[in-house]
């Protein structure tokens, strides 16, 4: 006798997903993640000018707004094969480092914490002694007595006053959180400077693609003129303003972020073997540190790992047309050609033909269409995308950098390599790429000064920016490693205008409906014998699902139809 | 924290490739054609979460625009003036989310600004494109009238409560 338990909505920010799961005997039995919100940006997007791509994609979502609208200028780009200036794909990396620091630390302590750290019981700690714990992981100057038991006060106010705003959904008390009273609080405590600090990193943004939320970007370059001595440039006082910024991210990830990332994994050693889910891993790559062209000399290398088998990367290749497909079997579209085919998104088709039960419903049937997400697979097999693969990609590459943070990792918390296919591996997989983010961003940014310094000014190449230039139709793929995964976009360009446009976003790789075959994506493989001990509180399936960052406004393309979005967890006997 | 005493910021807010619900930054774009107080600050939210929260911090009066999804008639015009989260329409738009949380955020950290939320009821949030309906169209004028009416009753408080000072 199997119980389906429905968690919806799942996530903590933008956008709609339902997980229903079938447990028996206190595990998941079987699992089905479904997007219930549709947003067509192709349709919206066909017949424009393909220079503005940009523009609409980097309003799909304010969370990672701006890798849209590099994906967008990249696949313009290759289309017109438009090679853009050093100093452009120096300014693109600087702001997607930031962007990762950004979304990454948010993710962390604003998305996920709360699925570990129990905030009610942070009232319980002694602040003398989560001072001295704090002193011992750390070097972090905010960790007297006093700022700790000064927290503990404001969140008293807080809870007393029955204004729990965003920790008025946790499952405080919950037997699965396991961390001493201290480790509460001092996550508690990171919690609100993470808050402070997020603003600042942000700016970055601001200074290089003129405004935040949704910056500016350019095919061709990027649209921030450097003038060292005018007001209104990029001049050298907001260089320095742009160096000292990545800077104190880097102090904040690696003093307040890592040590806390290490002292609650040490907690929950546990989930190093819960959540694994797949052990397919799809990067496509990024960070182009001579040229986007240059794919050997991406920090982030490509790459396709199979069945867990570090010692074997595959080449991954965005414009074969039997690589990556998009296929709808369970999902509320329908093709020409039937429901079975799987498309290469340069022949994408967009259709949606909504077969679900009419809202307010209880529960979905899974063995129809069940999704707004379609179902995309390489070569036929299932892949996990975000931070797990690219580090486990980049340590199967063979890389240094990679490997002396994920070995440095392991080694402190005592866990063999295995412990990476995990919950717990994907959670920690994203502070790691932090630290070598941050790092990376200090190498871009010298570059770009060594650059201005040797008198290359140039930001944009805008030789075939006119559409006269253009050939009568055109084709080109841009691919992106966004916070949360892979990411591309596709392009048809005819007669100056999109004919065609299909997104391939991260939370489609790891949310969709299973396939024609059966084969389970990334979301419902991970949940497969999860222990779920209360039901009523299914804490154990949000930490996988949230593992994995789950951000929704740009994987469905509307609202549930009644427009409700009421958190709400429905117990249904089967 | 607070940049000076008198400092207002409209926000508009709203997904622009989701019809009326981007109604927001549909205000901005015509607030930004027109003349305003040099203390009146415009920012095109978009659906910014997280990242509104330094804009928020900054300004002593935050005046929001926004749309929402409840049963009064499309175009009806509200203004609300949220201290809580929980004060929040509850079927904001899909950004509503972020919004909410910046809220407790302002809270915890001590920087919350006066706030007044000038909410216009939607009749759906399945449409797409950039475009308004016909309803919507028709409130335009009303509502900027009112978030201009909302800027003038702001200064007048504002020069009252100096003049107080002074005497």
């Amino acid at each position: 006798m199997s119980k389906r338990i429905v968690v919806d909505p799942i996530t903590r920010i933008e956008g709609h997903l339902r997980v229903e799961a079938d447990i028996e005997n206190g595990q998941i039995k079987d699992a089905f993640s479904s997007g219930t919100m549709v947003r067509l940006l192709e349709e919206i997007l066909r017949g424009r000018d393909p220079r503005d791509a940009w523009a609409f994609v980097g309003r799909v979502c304010g969370v990672c707004t701006s890798v849209h609208s590099l994906t967008a200028v990249r696949c313009v780009e290759d289309a017109l094969d438009i090679t853009i200036p050093p100093n452009a794909e120096l300014v693109r990396n600087i702001m997607f480092c930031a962007q990762y620091m950004h979304d990454h630390v948010v993710h962390f302590y604003h998305l996920h914490a709360m699925d570990w750290v129990d905030v009610v019981n942070a009232l319980k700690a002694d602040p003398q002694k989560t001072s001295e714990l704090a002193q011992s992981i750390s070097h972090w100057p905010k960790s007297s007595p006093g700022y700790f038991s000064d927290i503990q006060t404001r969140i008293k106010k807080f809870v007393d006053s029955g204004q729990l705003g965003i920790f008025a959904n946790g499952y405080w008390g919950h037997p699965a959180y396991k961390l001493p009273a201290e480790v509460n609080l001092i996550g508690l405590a990171h919690y609100l400077e993470a808050l402070e600090w997020q603003k600042e990193i942000v700016k970055i943004h601001a200074i290089f693609g003129g405004k935040n939320p949704h910056p500016n970007y350019l095919v061709g370059g990027m649209a921030c003129a450097i003038s060292i001595d005018d007001v209104s440039g990029i001049n050298a006082e907001r260089l320095a303003y742009v160096g000292q910024l990545l800077q104190d991210g880097k102090n904040f990830i690696e003093q307040v972020y890592i040590p806390d990332l290490m002292a609650i994994a040490s907690f929950y050693k546990d989930w190093g073997a819960i959540g694994g889910g797949l052990g397919n891993y799809l990067v496509y790559g990024d960070l182009p540190a001579n040229g986007y062209k240059d794919t050997k000399n991406y920090k982030f290398p490509g790459g396709a790992i199979l069945n867990k088998d570090v010692s074997k990367v595959y080449d991954v290749d965005v414009r074969k047309d039997d690589e990556v497909q998009e296929f709808i079997s369970h999902s509320w579209y329908e093709y020409k050609e039937g429901k079975d085919v799987g498309l290469h998104p340069w022949k994408g088709e967009s259709k949606i033909n909504y077969t679900g039960p009419k809202p307010p419903f209880e529960n979905l049937d899974t063995t129809q269409a069940y999704s707004y997400l379609k179902t995309p697979r390489w070569k036929g097999n299932a892949m996990e995308v975000g931070p797990l693969a690219r580090v486990l990609v980049g340590y199967a590459r063979g890389r240094e950098d990679f490997k002396a943070v994920v070995d440095k990792a392991l080694k402190d918390l005592d866990v063999p390599i295995t412990a990476l296919f995990s919950t717990l591996g994907r959670t920690a997989a994203r502070g790691l790429e932090s630290v070598l983010v941050a790092q990376w961003a200090h190498e871009f940014y010298d570059q770009l000064l060594t650059n201005i310094k040797n008198g290359d000014t140039r930001m944009a190449e805008m030789s075939k920016f006119d559409p006269a230039t253009w050939p009568k139709t055109a084709q080109g793929v841009g691919h992106t490693e966004a916070p949360r995964g892979a990411l591309a976009h596709w392009i048809n360009i005819s007669d100056e205008k999109i004919a065609n446009y299909q997104l391939v976003v991260p939370t489609t790789w790891n949310a969709s409906p299973r396939d024609s075959k059966g084969q389970l994506s990334a979301y419902e493989s991970a949940l497969l014998g999860t222990p779920v001990a209360n039901e009523q509180q299914p804490l154990e399936i949000i930490r996988t699902i949230h593992s994995f960052d789950p951000c929704m406004a740009c994987s469905v393309h509307i609202y549930d139809e009644e427009g409700k979005h009421i958190s709400r967890i429905g117990i249904l006997e089967n | 924290m607070i940049q000076n005493d008198n400092s207002i910021l409209v926000m508009g807010l709203g997904n622009y490739l989701m019809g009326d619900e981007g109604l927001g930054v549909h205000v901005i774009d015509v607030l930004l054609q027109e003349p305003l107080p040099g203390n009146v600050a415009l920012l095109d939210g978009g659906t910014g979460g997280f990242h509104l929260l330094g804009h928020l911090e900054q300004y002593h009066t935050v005046i929001v625009v926004d749309a929402t999804l409840d049963n009064n008639a499309p175009g009806t015009i509200r203004l609300i003036q949220p201290r809580f989260a929980s004060d929040f329409p509850r079927a904001m738009s899909t950004h509503d989310i972020g919004l909410k949380d910046m809220i407790t955020a302002l809270q915890f950290l001590d920087k919350m600004p006066k706030v007044f939320l000038f909410v216009v009821s939607i009749e759906s949030l399945q449409q797409q494109g950039t475009q308004l309906t016909p309803e919507i169209e028709a409130a335009m004028p009303e509502l900027l009238y009112k978030i201009h009416q909302q800027i003038a009753a702001l200064q007048y408080e504002q020069a009252r409560e100096l003049m107080l000072v002074e005497n």
